[in-house]
């Protein structure tokens, strides 16, 4: 399903973030991503949906090349992952239910069945009754469950998921892991990037480790 | 169209159609509601901010109503001409010493001149009588030892612009039996090349005003782009495309233009309002039936229709600009 091939990502600023990467996520495999702050998470992530292109080296995604891809084709392979950033990037100025949505309408759902999908993703993280609050009215944990649902709603058959966790007590991050195994369970192939090793030795599933830009164990 | 567009991807996950609904007649449905949900989204926005918007849309309205109200103007005062026109005639006075069988002859041979719907003959006699009867100085002119009246031929052109009856005058005038030949509306013609002047000015002012309409748009546009930087660049994350990240200014640009041209027609037709008193009393002292007349159905399809495409396009080039700007960085 993700393939590196011996990519490096270099950014003028601040230096190399990833050297020679290298490996490999089969279809419906759940995998973790851990490392030490700085370490280059974040930065394999964003390679992935071509947020940014790397420096060298080939990434492909089900067979697609995605450094090769044309501006114009981007927004159809984003469309196919579930992306959980990890500064939630929500919309501050819409209601929960809005920006839960917002997938739907790009993809063009039937209007009538937006409803039913949003509150059924709001439901899987526990948000049904906050439909109606916008963003900044909610707990930091809250907000990483808006962005959950919202990278979920329209049933992904990827998910990339930045600590999805980060900000939850143990018992939803727990919970929270649960749902993306229970996802996994059921087909989708899924990526998280936690730097809570307790939680991801618990799941004891594939770890990739990264320890500065670089990919120091695969087990 | 949107709906028809087929899936960049043909492999692996990409393969999957995008929605569950493929029956065209769904996805045309999809379409029609998803417009109709950003129009409305659009409209909710203007109507958010009040002032702002009022401001853009009162510019909007100012440049189209003042190209609007003088073409309404124009077109209300070529009317009146256009029905003298048909009254316009070409009075051709012929020699003292002509005989009255001469000018019978020539007055029928005009009659047969395809440039010409009529010639009729007023001869020394008839003119005597006339005067006589509608003057009121009969005795005065029946103390008269001799007629000092020429003969007449009263001449309708077929056609009243400008080059045919300055031709025909010329034809007139060589005739031998000619003595003078007057065109009896002259002052209509040159009130028609001022017409004429007129509408060319109000189409150029026309243009000028509507790039007005284009840039008055497109700024609001952009300020309202720049104020959703963060909402476009979260949408991009999650696969929308530059025609769904431009739908939405593409349906306030419309919004923009339809209520600035709604407000457009009622000023001009408060313009025309003002000055219908004074017009009105100048048709009735020249005893015409003519009335001043509000904007006419077509000419407020074509305010209304040049102004959403203007609208339109001043959003469209905006977000085309700015969605480069975004893919460059
Ligand atoms: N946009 C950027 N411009 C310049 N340098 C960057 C950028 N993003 C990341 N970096 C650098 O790349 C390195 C890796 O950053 P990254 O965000 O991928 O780390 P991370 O593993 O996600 O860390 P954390 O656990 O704190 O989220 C860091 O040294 C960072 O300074
Ligand atoms: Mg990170």
């Amino acid at each position: 399903m993700i393939e590196f091939k011996h990519v490096t990502k270099r950014y003028p600023e601040s230096g190399e973030a990833l050297s020679e990467v290298s490996f490999r996520v089969e279809r419906g495999e759940l995998t973790f991503l851990t490392g030490h702050s700085g370490a280059g998470k974040s930065t394999l992530l964003r390679l992935i949906p071509a947020i940014e292109k790397p420096s060298r080296g080939e990434i492909m995604l089900d067979g697609v090349a995605v450094q090769n891809l044309r501006t114009r084709q981007i927004p159809f392979l984003r469309r196919k992952l579930g992306l959980i950033f990890q500064d939630y990037r929500l919309l501050n100025d819409r209601t929960v239910f809005d920006n839960v949505a917002l997938p739907l309408l790009i993809t063009g759902h039937n209007p009538h069945e937006v409803g039913r999908r949003v509150r059924a993703a709001l439901d899987k993280v526990g948000l049904l009754k906050k439909e109606k609050r916008l963003p900044l009215a909610l707990s930091g944990g809250e907000q990483q469950r808006v962005g959950i649902a919202r990278a979920i709603v329209h049933k992904p058959p990827l998910i990339l998921a930045d600590e999805p966790t980060g900000n939850l007590d143990p018992d939803l991050a727990e919970e929270i892991m649960r749902m993306f195994r229970d996802f996994n369970d059921v087909g989708v192939t899924v990526l998280i990037a936690s730097h809570d090793l307790a939680l991801v030795r618990r799941f004891s599933r594939r770890t990739l480790r990264l320890e500065h830009g670089k990919l120091s164990e695969v087990g | 169209m949107a709906f028809l567009r087929k899936p960049a991807f043909r492999r692996g996950i990409f393969r999957q159609p995008l929605q569950p609904e493929t029956h065209l007649a769904d996805r045309l449905k999809i379409y029609l509601a998803l417009q109709k949900n950003s129009l409305k989204a659009s409209f909710a926005r203007i109507w958010e901010t009040p002032i702002a918007s009022s401001l853009t849309i009162l510019v909007v309205a100012i440049a189209l109503a003042l190209p609007a109200s003088f073409n309404g103007l124009i077109q209300n005062a070529r009317q009146p001409v256009e029905a003298l026109e048909t009254t316009s005639q070409i009075s051709l006075f012929l020699k003292p010493e002509l005989s009255n069988e001469a000018a019978l002859k020539l007055a029928k041979k005009l009659k047969q001149n395809p440039a010409l719907i009529d010639a009729s003959l007023i001869s020394k006699e008839d003119g005597l009588r006339e005067l006589a009867a509608y003057s009121g100085f009969g005795d005065a002119l029946a103390a008269l030892n001799n007629n000092p009246l020429p003969a007449v031929i009263l001449v309708k052109p077929r056609t009243t612009d400008a080059d045919s009856v300055s031709r025909l005058l010329i034809e007139l005038k060589t005739l031998a039996e000619a003595d003078k030949v007057q065109f009896d509306s002259e002052w209509l013609q040159k009130l028609q090349a001022l017409l004429a002047i007129a509408q060319r000015c109000v189409t150029a002012f026309s243009l000028l005003l509507g790039f007005g309409v284009l840039f008055t748009v497109g700024n609001t546009i952009r300020l309202e782009l720049q104020s959703r930087r963060d909402e476009i660049a979260v949408a991009q994350l999650l696969g929308a495309t530059h025609r769904f990240i431009r739908r939405p200014f593409i349906h306030s640009g419309f919004w923009y233009a339809f209520l600035g041209a709604g407000l457009a027609w009622g000023l001009a037709n408060l313009l025309i309002l003002g000055v219908r008193t004074p017009a009105n009393q100048l048709a009735e002292l020249y005893g015409s039936p003519y009335r001043l007349s509000f904007l006419r159905l077509t000419d407020t399809g074509i305010l209304f229709g040049s102004a959403i495409f203007l609208g339109i396009i001043g959003a469209w080039i905006v977000v085309a600009y700015f969605l480069r700007e975004i893919d460059a960085e």
